[in-house]
């Protein structure tokens, strides 16, 4: 009895084992099924899908919610077995992708003229080394928000300069004027674009050093003086939807909690720097469909109609209407209820200074240096020319290491 | 003979399934690092990358900068600290769980071994937020109450390092609890009765009857634990190092200072290698550990 119970778990054992080796069948019915890996939120997927079943009964598009999707992708994305026929996500990868050989340019499969029809920031984001890896959905970028329980919205500070009165006059028993993520690379990008710095060009040069840059980072270390010393997400957000920060620069992404907290929520254009007369000028995230080269050759006419379907503008309106998101497709926002749409039109706004995420390669290990050296900075008091100095050189070595 | 052969062969059989998983999940990815150490796999060379000797290797060894040998000391003396604090506390609660006649032993149990149930990351970031957060931690409420300045609790290397190691203590101290308190109950009573009738204290009965006896029980245990708060990542990184909630203070161990200076980089043959040195330092340490454990016998 003992040694037929053994038998048994040793076949489970070894039945299991392989079953996750097994491949999922396909269908060979003259349908073609295009796999879609994605990370977004249902509201988004569910008007993907909605826009992409109009495409049966030739093309099954199957969309499947994948955590981890960067790594996944790094692993398997030359797996034809493995590997989806298209994923969409945010453009600040396809560098990475490009660089190892899994993106098929979407030159490949739509006239380059219907891109013309897109806001050129979108278009520059998708675009790597010359070629266009990316049809462009919908972008994000960070807004200018404030309670308007505390802020009318006549008072909105217009310039950061009215904006450190703001802070100073109301930065008092436990309340704070403006709160921002004021330590991460990602929040400090805005006021470094303001002052005509940057991390990281095009060329994959770091910038942290530069003149510009330093100067951004000075000025803006008076405001983090008037924020809470931890300005990660959750104190920063709390603050905010606990109304005990008047106001913040957040993603579009907090809107529907702030809401839900009974925050009265204002939106406005990004204050100008008083020094440069520029604005502030945060990073922007394009998400789009990206074409992995393993499926262009023998699924080349379904990716051309997949991505046909999606340069209508029904798909970007039916998304800003889902989720707040700001359609990439110009001809969008002559949609009435686009148009009525603050956070859509904000974003709209913003945009227009905006910078997108770099897509270089390289930016991968400019997040840390940059965080460490704005935690230097604004946490730990070092000298900002100093710290800058230190931090480029640490940038170059890593990126001398990536190769 | 020909039984006793047949009885190994049915014993390979039946544990070759467990042993090939071994191999697979445990065996292969430390070869596959060893061997991808030595190619140029990177971004620019994922597919198609080639052999380049201990290329990686040289350049591995700029990584243990004077910032790496820092972050070495720093990872001796965490495990050193986290080892004798649990060793010392769970001795402590686990004798205070064997005295006779305790009442709501089995409760106590219970709510000491809680802090196991849950998910790590969970709990260190509830420990993050919500007690050692400069706005709404507990820890800054009390300071309130009491009249005092709110703390930058993670904002120093010294501070850190202690709130670090309470929350280690939380999270490692069920374990050793639960071995040492096993191993107390298997001391035989009658040699405590022994003791008191020579009229040994209970000092005197710590020393010499209850830790040599306990001694050998542990041991495996406190091998295990030195290996994983040595190769500690993740009460350090999500406290103080996690990128978008940096703290301002600059501990590291060895992973965590590794992670920032290689594993960022997508270079794998380079990060391979770092691994490998750090797998073989891993090594050297718990067979010094059981050296020394082995001499203390």
């Amino acid at each position: 009895m003992k040694r037929w119970l053994a038998i048994l778990l040793i076949v489970c054992l070894v039945t299991t084992l392989f079953v996750g080796c097994s491949q999922p069948e396909e269908i060979s019915d003259g349908t073609v099924t295009i796999t879609i890996w994605h990370d977004k939120e249902e509201e988004v997927a569910a008007v993907l899908q909605t826009e992409l079943e109009r495409l049966e009964p030739d093309i099954v598009v199957k969309l499947e919610r994948k955590d981890g999707l960067t790594e996944a992708l790094k692993l398997v994305g030359n797996d034809p077995k493995a590997a989806p026929d298209m994923y969409f996500f945010a453009h600040d990868k396809l560098g990475v992708y490009a660089e190892m050989g899994i993106l098929a340019p979407i030159s490949d499969f739509i006239d380059a003229t219907a891109l013309e029809a897109y806001l050129p920031m979108t278009i520059e984001a998708a675009t790597y080394k010359g070629e266009i890896y990316q049809l462009p959905l919908y972008f994000e970028t960070l807004l200018y928000m404030y309670n308007r329980r505390y802020m009318k919205d006549d008072k909105v500070p217009k310039t950061t300069e009215e904006l450190y009165e703001y802070m100073r006059k109301t930065t008092v028993g436990g309340h704070y004027g403006f709160v921002e993520q004021h330590s991460t690379a990602y929040y400090s990008a805005g006021w470094i674009h303001a002052f005509g710095g940057y991390i990281i060009n095009e060329e994959g040069q770091p910038g942290l050093d530069s003149k510009e840059t330093i100067a951004a980072l000075e000025y803006h270390k008076k405001f983090v003086e008037y924020m809470p010393s931890e300005g990660e997400y959750a104190t920063v957000n709390t603050l905010f939807r606990e109304a005990k920060a008047h106001s913040t620069i957040g993603g579009p992404w907090l809107v529907p909690t702030i809401r839900e907290s009974g925050i009265d929520l204002g939106l406005a254009p990004m204050p100008v720097v008083n020094e440069t007369g520029k604005a502030i000028a945060p990073y922007s995230g394009v998400q789009g469909l990206h074409v992995l080269k393993v499926a262009a050759g023998k699924k080349h006419d379904a990716i051309i109609k997949v991505l046909q379907q999606l340069t209508g503008d029904e798909v970007g309106i039916a998304i800003a209407k889902a989720s707040g998101c700001a359609p990439a497709k110009l001809s969008c926002y002559d949609d009435p209820d686009v148009a009525k749409d603050l956070m859509v039109m904000s974003m709209y706004e913003t945009a227009q200074n905006a910078v997108p995420m770099p897509n270089i390669p390289e930016m991968d290990v400019m997040w840390t240096v940059t965080e460490n050296l704005l935690v230097d900075i604004n946490m730990s008091g070092k000298d900002v020319t100093e710290s800058a100095k230190a931090a480029q050189k640490k940038a170059l070595d890593l990126i001398a290491s990536m190769k | 003979m020909k039984k006793r052969r047949k009885e190994t062969l049915w014993a390979y059989l039946t544990s070759a399934p467990s042993l090939i998983l071994i191999l697979l999940i445990v065996v292969f990815p430390i070869l596959y690092t060893g061997y991808i150490s030595f190619t140029n796999m990177n971004v620019y060379h994922w597919f198609d990358f080639s052999f380049i000797g201990t290329e990686n290797y040289k350049r591995a060894l700029f990584v243990f900068d004077s910032g790496f040998l820092g972050a070495l000391l720093a990872t001796i003396l965490w495990t050193i600290v986290n080892m004798v604090l649990q060793l010392v506390i769970a001795f402590v609660l686990a004798s205070l769980l064997n005295i006779q006649n305790f009442k709501f032993r089995r409760v106590y149990k219970t709510l000491l071994m809680f802090p196991w149930a849950m998910p790590g990351y969970v709990s260190i970031l509830l420990w993050k937020t919500g007690m050692f957060n400069s706005q709404f931690g507990l820890l800054n409420q009390w300071m309130e109450k009491l009249g005092l300045e709110a703390q930058r609790w993670l904002a120093t290397d010294v501070s850190a390092f202690i709130c670090c190691t309470v929350v280690n203590l939380w999270l490692a101290l069920p374990f050793m609890i639960m071995i040492v308190d096993g191993a107390l109950q298997s001391v035989d009573k009658s040699c405590y009765e022994n003791a008191i009738l020579d009229g040994a204290n209970w000092v005197q009965r710590t020393i010499y009857l209850t830790i040599p006896s306990i001694k050998p029980i542990i041991a495996p245990s406190v091998i295990i634990t030195v290996f994983t708060t040595f190769k500690q990542f993740d009460v350090i990184y999500l406290l103080t190092q996690q990128v978008g909630a940096k703290t301002g203070s600059n501990l590291h161990t060895i992973l965590t200072y590794a992670y920032e200076n290689a594993f960022v980089t997508n270079n794998y043959g380079y990060s391979s290698a770092v691994s490998i040195i750090i797998f073989v330092m891993l090594i050297a340490f718990s067979l010094l550990t059981r050296k020394r454990l082995r001499e203390g016998e």
